[in-house]
């Protein structure tokens, strides 16, 4: 049995090293430009690929091979940095994170639309040998990743430290307007960071794609996910800890799966991440000395002047879409106009949370899924009428989402975001796995349709009013929220939670607030789907739906109600009507997402 | 609000009634334009590669369609309409399709929670949902419109278990599955099959689908003791957690189900899955006439590409949708019935497969046990590996 330890430790040192690599290059980038750099993945991805091209058509010698990945990779990072978010600099600190969502969309579909979705076979240049340790074996591509990933590091922290350019940058990461007024070219900065950013993590992507001969497009997101864990773990934007951050990573999944079973290895993860966030929330290296990782008062969310829209204007839209159904439009249009309607609900929950009280949530999905489960299991289970049911699951959501999250309310700006996305991925893992209640992966089938006082709403004429009203009385309750005295104390929270709280603001207890009425809102949501669906699993409301919801946020312009709704229409809408461009919609709709941050960052309303 | 909904449900079907008649005497009137099905599935999103593969059957099938005549002299072809495998896209393409008057029969989606969130849409609408992977067992319940060519896993489990354990003569078995609903459902019935074959279950692991790094599970692997691993996996998770399972050591025979048939197992894995036995549905060399035609046509179609099972598949689907509508026309209600109809159509999975009119699914899945020889699928000479 001692020797199994052996192994699952090496194993685990062994797989942390692979997310070092991404690690490294995110922490970098967090370090000098505050930036959760989403895009990190897809530039990973693109360095597989371009790794794939050398390999197997151009037929490289590895250290050839590493160079050209390096610099192609380096090339995309420099095009992302010029274009993508030098234009925002002096935007909404939430702009950039914005872009690069927006950026590596388009990545991954160019890559899939270059490469065909099909996995690829990238084999290794290095001779396979294997060494014999303790029951296991370790092979040579092992050890040139540790290398890669501990040289980088070592020579990072160097060059950071001893070089000017290292000093510029780290001058630039602690304040920018000073470093600028020292003569610091701040540009020159990032485009360096993001150069080696860049490369480092096309390096990996090339290192990780022959390391397990397989290369495909959905390994982006994944790799993003565990690069961003290891990376707060270890302190965001210190780049040795991020390597040790990614070993810790790898044990703690590793000895999950030792003790508990290979479905919890992941939950075991975002649980590292969760505790160490609340205990040591900059990270477990953070030095006494370091400069707060986050500006003391609210510059995350900048104010700007909302677009005012006239009441009467208002209204005639309510009135426009409440009529809707008496003209010919297709069911088509009705059902996606629902579906709006329904992350409309998501929006409004959000937009209050992140937009309002300033905690930009990145695991929404998972009070939809809260919703959704409990709605479902109260009307199968326990009969209760569906209406009833869907109450019940926004009161669940509102009750256990703000549970869930209450523990990191002591945080603020990117970690506050980090911290609901491991939430969110803990809340679907545990769906998947307490399978007593959930079923598992097995899902919730025959879920009945959507009713009122016995009547069944199946036609999609009565599904659109009933989640048109639904959504309006939500809206009218939020805007009358914000325009009381709990609006302004949020927002007063938003703008400088050390004057609210010098005013005698409890900041624990508003914050609560915001999530019983936010997840109430977001649990109705997923609620109706679930009804409307008919059948649900752990798949149904994923990572990918809580990024979009945020999306529509910011679009919309954070805290504005009407811009949730507006947001919701356009990025439902959007996707829909591209569909006449088939495999190319999605990355229309990511340049449409860069154009919309470019030109209107404050989103599509501003901001309240 | 009772009021409103009955009203506009009369007028609703009236005028979906006074449409359907108006357009059919159209459709048979228009013999130039070709009858249409529309596809759900996922071209773009993490499922995409599924999509692709869809597309390549079809489109095989569609030749072999067009060239024996098309459907009484008119073309067949698909709209294929992008899902992300999402069940708020499957939706929405769903009312699309169902207010279509141009589609006769629907086919997919890819997942579960995409498919079956769509169901109700295509049931009350009286659309013929035709899911042919749709192997979750509840997927056919959702309504008599809903029709699947899966092979359900109650078929597909036992047979791989008797390969397992009665050929190879395994009798201690680690199983890792996808903890998906198909793995979930498979996993219980070939754990099933197996333990009265006389085996014994010495571990089950299931894993989520983005998972690339299997060495920890391995090692719980090797504590149980097995003699024997079960993959129950697509091509790429199979072809990782083969070729760790080599790495680590561990060199129990490893049996799979027939998800990992494809060209690119071989490709992934490499040496790692030299000796692997798979079971499946069909195999390159099988004298089966509907087998030599498909593997014949798609390498002459796609530049000797071999075809995969997800390629059978639809371009199985294809060619049963064409059966059925050649059977029902173009009416959506005459398409349904024709499924209960039609009989013995030449099939790659089943050989000639008919519906069993109660559950609404093919049984008699054909079998092949195979195994891996020199780099490609040969079917197993009885020696063990």
């Amino acid at each position: 049995m001692m020797s199994s330890w052996l192994d699952y430790t090496i194993n685990g040192l062994i797989v942390g090293n692979v997310y070092a690599l991404v690690a490294v290059g995110l922490a970098l980038i967090f370090g000098v430009s505050r930036l959760i750099n989403f895009a990190q993945g897809s530039i990973y991805l693109v360095g597989a690929y371009i790794g794939w091209v050398a390999v197997v058509q151009l037929h490289t010698p590895l250290p050839l091979t590493i160079i050209i990945v390096a610099a192609a990779s380096a090339l995309v990072g420099l095009i992302i940095e010029r274009f993508g978010l030098r234009p925002l600099q002096n935007s909404v600190r939430i702009a950039p994170l914005l872009a690069t969502i927006g950026i590596s969309f388009v990545l991954d579909q160019l890559v899939m639309l270059t490469f065909s979705p099909n996995p690829r076979a990238l084999p290794s240049q290095l001779p396979d040998v294997r060494f014999q340790v303790g029951g296991g074996t370790i092979g040579p591509l092992d050890l040139l990743i540790a290398g890669v990933g501990l040289t980088s590091a070592l020579l990072l922290f160097v060059f950071l430290r001893y070089s000017k350019l290292g000093w510029a940058i780290r001058a630039t990461a602690q304040d920018r307007d000073a470093a600028m007024q020292m003569g610091v070219d701040v540009n020159r900065v990032n485009q360096a960071v993001f150069g080696i950013a860049a490369a480092l993590g096309g390096v990996s992507g090339l290192l990780v794609g022959m390391y397990y001969n397989q290369i495909d497009t959905a390994m982006s997101l994944q790799a993003t996910l565990k690069g961003v864990v290891a990376e707060v773990v270890g302190g965001a934007g210190n780049v040795p800890g991020a390597v040790i951050g990614s070993l810790l990573l790898g044990l703690v999944e590793s000895y999950g799966v030792a003790v508990f079973g290979t479905s919890y290895r992941n939950l075991f993860a975002f649980l590292l991440l969760v505790v160490v966030l609340v205990l040591r929330p900059n990270g477990l290296f953070a030095s006494a000395r370091q400069a707060p990782p986050e500006p003391l008062t609210g510059t995350f969310i900048a104010p700007s002047r909302p677009v005012r829209i006239p009441r009467w204007a208002l209204l005639v839209a309510a009135a426009i879409f409440a009529i809707l159904p008496f003209f010919p439009v297709s069911f088509y249009v009705l059902q996606t106009l629902i579906n709006a309607w329904l992350l409309g609900m998501l929006a409004l929950s959000l937009t209050l949370v992140a937009g309002t009280i300033g905690q930009v949530s990145l695991g929404h999905a998972a009070l939809l899924a809260i919703g959704a489960y409990t709605s479902a299991l109260l009307s199968l289970t326990f009969a209760i009428p569906v209406g009833l049911a869907i109450i019940g699951g926004g009161l669940m959501s509102a009750a256990l989402g703000t549970a869930l999250i209450s523990p990191s309310f002591r945080l603020r700006g990117h970690y506050v975001s980090i911290a609901t996305l491991a939430i969110g991925e803990i809340v679907s893992l545990v769906i998947l796995n307490w399978e007593s209640v959930t079923r598992g992966p097995i899902g919730i089938s025959g879920i009945p349709p959507l009713s009122l006082f016995g009547y069944e709403l199946v036609s999609p004429t009565s599904i659109y009013w009933f989640s048109f009203i639904v959504m309006v009385v939500l809206a009218l309750l939020q805007a009358r929220l914000l325009g009381s005295h709990l609006g302004r104390s949020f927002r007063a929270i938003r703008d400088d939670d050390i004057a609210a709280r010098a005013y005698g603001l409890s900041l624990n207890r508003y914050k609560s607030l915001a999530f019983i009425f936010g997840g109430f809102a977001a649990g109705i949501s997923g609620g109706i789907a679930a009804h409307l669906y008919s059948y649900i699993n752990h798949e149904t409301f994923n990572t990918q739906q809580s990024i979009l919801a945020l999306t529509v946020v910011i679009l919309g312009g954070l805290g504005n109600v009407v811009g949730a709704i507006v947001g919701a229409v356009a990025l439902v809408g959007l996707p829909e009507v591209f569909r006449i461009a088939a495999e190319y919609r999605i990355l229309i709709y990511g340049i449409v997402l860069l154009l919309l941050v470019r030109f209107r960052p404050q989103g599509l309303l501003g901001t309240m | 609000m009772s009021n409103i909904d009955r009203r506009t449900l009369v007028k609703g079907s009236l005028a979906a009634a006074i449409a359907g008649t108006a357009l059919s005497r159209a459709a048979f009137a228009d013999t130039s334009e070709p009858i249409l099905l529309g596809v759900s599935g996922p071209l773009t999103g993490p499922n995409a590669q599924y999509g692709t593969q869809w597309k390549q059957g079809f489109d095989l099938a569609l030749d072999d369609i067009l060239a024996g005549g098309g459907i009484n002299g008119r073309k067949l072809a698909y709209s294929f309409e992008d899902s992300q495998s999402d069940p708020r896209q499957s939706v929405a393409i769903a009312q699309k399709f169902v207010s279509d008057p141009r589609i006769v029969l629907e086919l997919g989606d890819f997942s579960s929670p995409a498919s079956m969130a769509a169901s109700p849409i295509y049931q009350r609408a009286g659309l013929v949902q035709f899911g042919f992977t749709n192997s979750h067992p509840d997927f056919t319940k959702g309504g008599d419109f809903m029709w699947s060519t899966s092979v359900s896993q109650a078929d597909e489990q036992p047979l791989l278990a008797a390969y397992a354990v009665k050929k190879l003569g395994l009798k201690k078995l680690a199983v890792l599955h996808l903890n998906t609903d198909w793995g979930r459902t498979s996993r219980d019935y070939f754990v099933n099959a197996a333990k009265e074959y006389g085996a014994e279950i010495a571990i089950t692991e299931g894993y989520i689908a983005e998972e690339r790094d299997f060495r920890s599970t391995l090692v719980r692997v090797r504590d149980a003791n097995p003699d024997g691993l079960i993959l129950i996996s697509y091509y790429s998770d199979g072809a990782l957690i083969a070729r760790q399972a080599r790495q680590v050591g561990l060199k129990q025979v490893i049996c799979a189900a027939s998800s990992v048939y494809s060209p690119k197992f071989l490709e992934l894995g490499g040496e790692a899955v030299e000796d692997v036995h798979v079971g499946t549905r069909y195999f390159p060399e099988d004298p089966r006439p509907e087998v030599q035609k498909f593997i014949a046509g798609f390498k002459k179609k796609y530049n000797g590409l071999e075809p995969d099972a997800f390629n059978a598949y639809a371009y199985d689907a294809m060619n049963m949708a064409a059966a059925v509508v050649k059977i029902g026309g173009t009416d959506r209600r005459a398409v349904r019935d024709a499924f209960m109809k039609v009989k013995d159509v030449p099939s790659v999975i089943f050989g000639a497969a008919t519906f069993d009119v109660a559950s609404r699914r093919v049984k008699g899945a054909m079998n092949a046990e195979l195994v891996v020889r020199k780099g490609q699928f040969a079917l197993w000479d009885g020696k063990p590996t």
